[in-house]
């Protein structure tokens, strides 16, 4: 690569009473070795990176060597010069110029302020220097995806707040990835660059190896989450034979590799989700089955119910005892899908409560309602792919089934609502506009991916080229592009003065909105060749920055709007199209309105419970599960207790307190889920903490006479 | 404005293993428990709202097929003479009820069971069944009379029931809580509940820390071994 010379200058001393160019400028190099000052250099760079003629560059580094004498300066850096230079390029009306000699970087300050206190941005990354190396990355790379991959006007709209592009520090990665275990059953761990190469697994702990190796390769390549399917199906040929203390070994191992493996992106777990079946699902029940050594068993996986049923019956086990002091898992989330045929598969009831007790003790649970015939992947967060009649067809060749969403944009809906002024026409006009930037904002991402993947195997991204079978591992082809909505409670709640949780009125317009949006992702994706997908998006911390730039923008009528505590800026918007968090609004109203949207809502979506401290009876949760996949079009549902772990005394109890329960200490955590997954709620970013003080629990609640709410403590049960 | 409904939690998971109910709560007590954390709805009912049946059934109405039955607490329902009536009225539009009670009232508890108002029993007991250990749990003098015989009619009906206690270390040792048990064998169920600190009656009892969760399900397993044992 040939080297971008920093000018990293020193003075080392400027005569005082010299008026000359008599001075020993030493110019530190990004090698590491000192060169004399060379006003050359400042010509050489001008010409190799903009498209600046000889003579003008040699003008301006004439210039800006004189103005460096004149100045005396005794440390000269090299951001200066090269600001100095763009000085110049400005006055001569040089904009292209400038823009392309820009150079990034993070001031002094912001890495000293980085290596000492915490990322709050993204509250699963852990303080080290491991993150801080992925947080100076990431400025660099974020800085370089709006000069140099996304046009001016979409980077202004990112900036602005209009949309949010997600992952821009990760630009030089597709979003996220759902795959199965036959890809490394069949072809072994063989991956690019890597120095040694593994056969097909014989057993089934080197499988699980494999898929942990796997799993991390994968997270480099990606800004998001990592899928598996079916695990427990696609483990199961392995398991034949083995005792019921060996199949509990596994799983126990399966999930502490998952939820301990703090290697990936700025030291951060694996963002891993498991999907499992208590039943076969159909479209895999003739599919011939692979064991070890990558060969074929002779019989479909249809035969090998019993043994999937055992792992995931154990890997649930593992869930409900928790780590080593008895804490919930943060990872691997596992997503159990609920199907017709899960209630026709013997043993469904007792493996509802298993994981219903599971769902309340410790809140890991995800279901996830595939009716009719509809066939699901779920890879992220609350991101899931309906399985269409082409990918029925891969399903007898599974290790053929890998999915990736390239990019996640998130929209401003409260944005719109400021601009439209409660005129319909100008707000339904606002929002062809938004997805229209959203649209092209992912067709540069695409295009600069597409560069990366030609570079094959010599290229950045040789892992998700490699060709095992007829095709590269990343199947563009099948490629989705999120469209992610933020805010419609309060977009809404501007339009027409009422929350969604206030009228029907209110509740029809938000749908209104959101069938509006799904109509023109439809239209677009038709003119392009591309699927765009509607996604309720995780938005961790665009709710919270979207809130802000509003606040900044559209004061004072955004100051009545926004959710949370101004006054300590712990403001945030409600996420993608949910109801306001503080509703007083019971799960059975929550899962059945929330879960109209969710049709429309193609890449998934999720209705969250939050039970704050009360531990509900696991026959209860089973029975509200069963109606809410035969009364409901709810996608996804998770239960969401709260906890406080104690630092001193290292017990946890139930609900979240300034104190330990046990010893009185005022050293605690609190653990909760936050957009899709379990973390630390000291490392919240401020708009989440104030959804979190706003949130309403299941738990009992009276009015008094002024018409506050008095909480009744629910009565503590088992 | 002593037979009125204070509270409406539409939705609750955990007062009846494997059914969804709503929870209505009834003012007044005629016991002062110190652990007590529903103390406004039995000091100060005042403060509270009152809710008609009325409404209760009407909102219920939207949730038909999701809500199975409504649990009926307090402060103490038995106290209310309206309590039979609004439990038909729950009963005529085909909901489930539950009743958590104090024991106090074993004829009201009687003439309920008989007349087939209610489906499941959740009796509160407060420590060993004796006067001095029973009246210092519950705050004030009880006729223990009445306890045994609710407990007698509970165990001697036709309808499920539990019997639950409230562990409060301070309160209630391990030795207690066995006597308990021994007292209450045969039963269909005895429930350990755990003591939460953050908003008893008596303020005192806030600094009181409540047991480990492990310790209360190993205490739990020798009382269900005890419970299930013959006299």
């Amino acid at each position: 690569m040939s080297t971008l010379r920093e000018f990293d200058i020193e003075t080392k001393r400027v005569k005082s009473d010299s008026e000359t160019t008599d001075m020993a400028l030493f110019v530190r190099t990004s090698k590491e070795d000192l060169l004399g000052w060379n006003r050359m250099r400042i010509v050489d760079a001008l010409v190799r990176e903009t498209y600046v003629d000889i003579d003008t560059a040699q003008e301006i580094s004439k210039e800006v060597e004189r103005q460096i004498i004149d100045s005396k300066i005794a440390v000269v850096t090299a951001p200066l010069i090269r600001e100095l230079v763009d000085a110049k390029l400005i006055e001569r009306g040089l904009e292209q110029a400038r823009k392309m000699h820009t150079r990034l970087g993070v001031p002094l300050y912001d890495v000293d302020q980085l290596i000492l206190h915490p990322n709050k941005e993204n509250a699963n990354v852990p303080h080290s220097p491991e993150a801080t190396n992925l947080t100076l990355a990431e400025m660099i790379k974020k800085e370089y995806a709006l000069l140099n991959v996304f046009s001016q006007e979409i980077g202004d709209a990112h900036l602005r707040g209009d949309i949010h592009i997600h992952d821009l520090g990760f630009i030089d990665r597709p979003y996220c990835s759902g795959q199965s275990l036959e890809y490394i059953k069949r072809f072994g761990l063989s991956l690019p660059n890597s120095l040694s190469i593994a056969k097909p697994a014989k057993h089934p702990e080197v499988l699980l190896a494999h898929m942990v190796k796997f799993a991390a390769a994968l997270q480099s390549h990606f800004a998001g989450a990592i899928g598996w399917d079916a695990v427990n199906l696609f483990f199961a040929p392995y398991l034949v034979g083995l005792d019921d203390a060996e199949v509990r070994q596994l799983a126990q191992i399966l999930i502490f590799e998952f939820s301990q493996q703090a290697v990936a992106r700025g030291g951060q777990a694996i963002f891993t989700d498991i999907n499992l079946y208590w039943e076969v699902p159909s479209h895999f029940e003739d599919v011939p089955a692979i064991g070890p050594g990558g060969k074929y068993t002779g019989k479909p996986y249809g035969y090998y119910q019993e043994e999937a049923q055992r792992f995931v019956w154990f890997l649930f086990d593992v869930f409900k005892e928790g780590d080593g002091v008895g804490r919930p898992f943060f990872f691997p989330k596992p997503l159990v899908h609920i199907t017709e045929k899960f209630f026709k598969t013997p043993g469904h009831e007792d493996f509802l409560n298993h994981i219903c007790d599971v769902a309340s003790e410790k809140g890991n649970t995800y279901f996830v309602f595939d009716r009719g015939n509809t066939a699901k992947i779920s890879e992220c967060c609350r991101l899931s792919f309906k399985l269409e009649a082409s990918d029925l067809e891969d399903a007898k060749e599974p290790w053929k089934m890998r999915y990736t969403a390239l990019q996640n944009i998130t929209l401003n809906l409260p944005r719109m609502g400021y601009l439209a002024k409660k005129d319909d026409t100008k707000l339904f006009s606002n929002i062809s506009d938004f997805m229209e930037m959203a649209v092209q904002a992912h067709m540069q991402k695409k295009g600069f991916i597409e560069k990366l993947l030609s570079l094959k195997e010599r290229g950045p991204l040789a892992l998700l080229t490699m060709e095992k079978d007829d095709s590269p591992y990343l199947r563009m082809h099948r490629a989705t592009y999120l469209i992610g909505m933020l805010g419609l409670n309060e977009l809404v709640e501007i339009h027409t003065g009422e929350e969604l949780h206030h009228s029907k009125k209110a509740f029809k317009f938000g749908l209104k909105i959101i069938a509006h949006m799904k109509l023109l992702a439809d239209k677009f994706g038709e003119k392009h060749g591309m699927r765009f997908v509607l996604e309720q998006s995780p938005a961790e911390s665009t709710s919270y920055r979207f809130a802000k730039l509003d606040l900044r923008y559209h004061s004072p009528q955004s100051g009545h709007i926004v959710k949370g505590d101004i006054s300590k800026a712990e403001v945030y918007y409600t996420n993608s199209t949910c109801f306001t968090v503080s509703s007083q609004m019971n799960p059975i109203e929550r899962v059945r309105k929330e879960g109209l949207f969710h049709p429309l809502i193609e890449a998934g979506a999720l209705t969250h419970i939050w039970l704050g401290e009360a531990k509900p009876s696991k026959e209860s949760l089973a029975n509200f599960v069963i109606k809410t996949f035969n009364g409901t079009l709810n996608d996804q549902i998770a239960f969401s207790p709260e906890f406080t772990t104690c630092i001193s005394c290292g017990k946890t109890s139930r609900g979240l307190s300034d104190e330990c329960n046990y010893c009185g200490s005022n050293e605690v955590e609190g653990i909760t889920r936050i957009t899709g997954y379990f973390t630390k709620t000291s490392s919240w970013n401020k708009g989440k903490i104030g959804e979190l003080n706003d949130r309403f629990r299941n738990s009992g609640f009276l009015n008094d006479g002024d018409g506050d709410v008095i909480k009744l403590p629910q009565k503590p049960k088992n | 404005m002593l037979n009125q409904i204070k509270g409406f939690l539409e939705t609750s998971f955990l007062d009846w293993p494997g059914k969804i109910v709503s929870v209505v709560f009834f003012p007044k007590c005629n016991f002062r428990c110190p652990y007590c954390h529903n103390h406004g709805l039995v000091l100060t009912p005042e403060k509270y709202e009152t809710i008609s049946v009325e409404y209760i059934l009407n909102r219920l109405s939207e949730f038909k097929g999701w809500v199975d039955g409504i649990c009926i607490t307090g402060g103490e329902p038995t106290l209310h003479a309206s309590l039979l009536d609004i439990i038909r009225k729950f009963k005529s539009d085909d909901f489930l009820v539950k009743l958590d009670t104090n024991g106090t009232n074993p004829a009201v508890l009687k003439d309920l069971i008989e007349n087939r108002l209610v489906d499941y029993v959740s009796m509160d007991v407060k420590g060993p069944l004796d006067e001095i250990r029973y009246s210092r749990n519950a705050g004030v003098q009880v006729n223990l009379s009445d306890i045994k015989e609710s407990i007698k009619t509970l165990k001697e009906g036709t309808i499920p029931y539990e019997f639950r206690v409230t562990v409060v270390p301070t309160l209630l040792k391990e030795d207690d809580i066995i006597d308990l048990a021994k007292q209450l064998s045969r039963a269909d169920k005895f429930t350990l509940s755990n003591f939460n600190p953050s908003d008893p009656l008596d303020i005192q009892l806030k600094d009181v820390k409540p047991y480990d969760e492990d310790m209360l399900k190993r205490l739990q397993h020798r009382v269900d071994e005890i419970v299930k044992m013959p006299i």
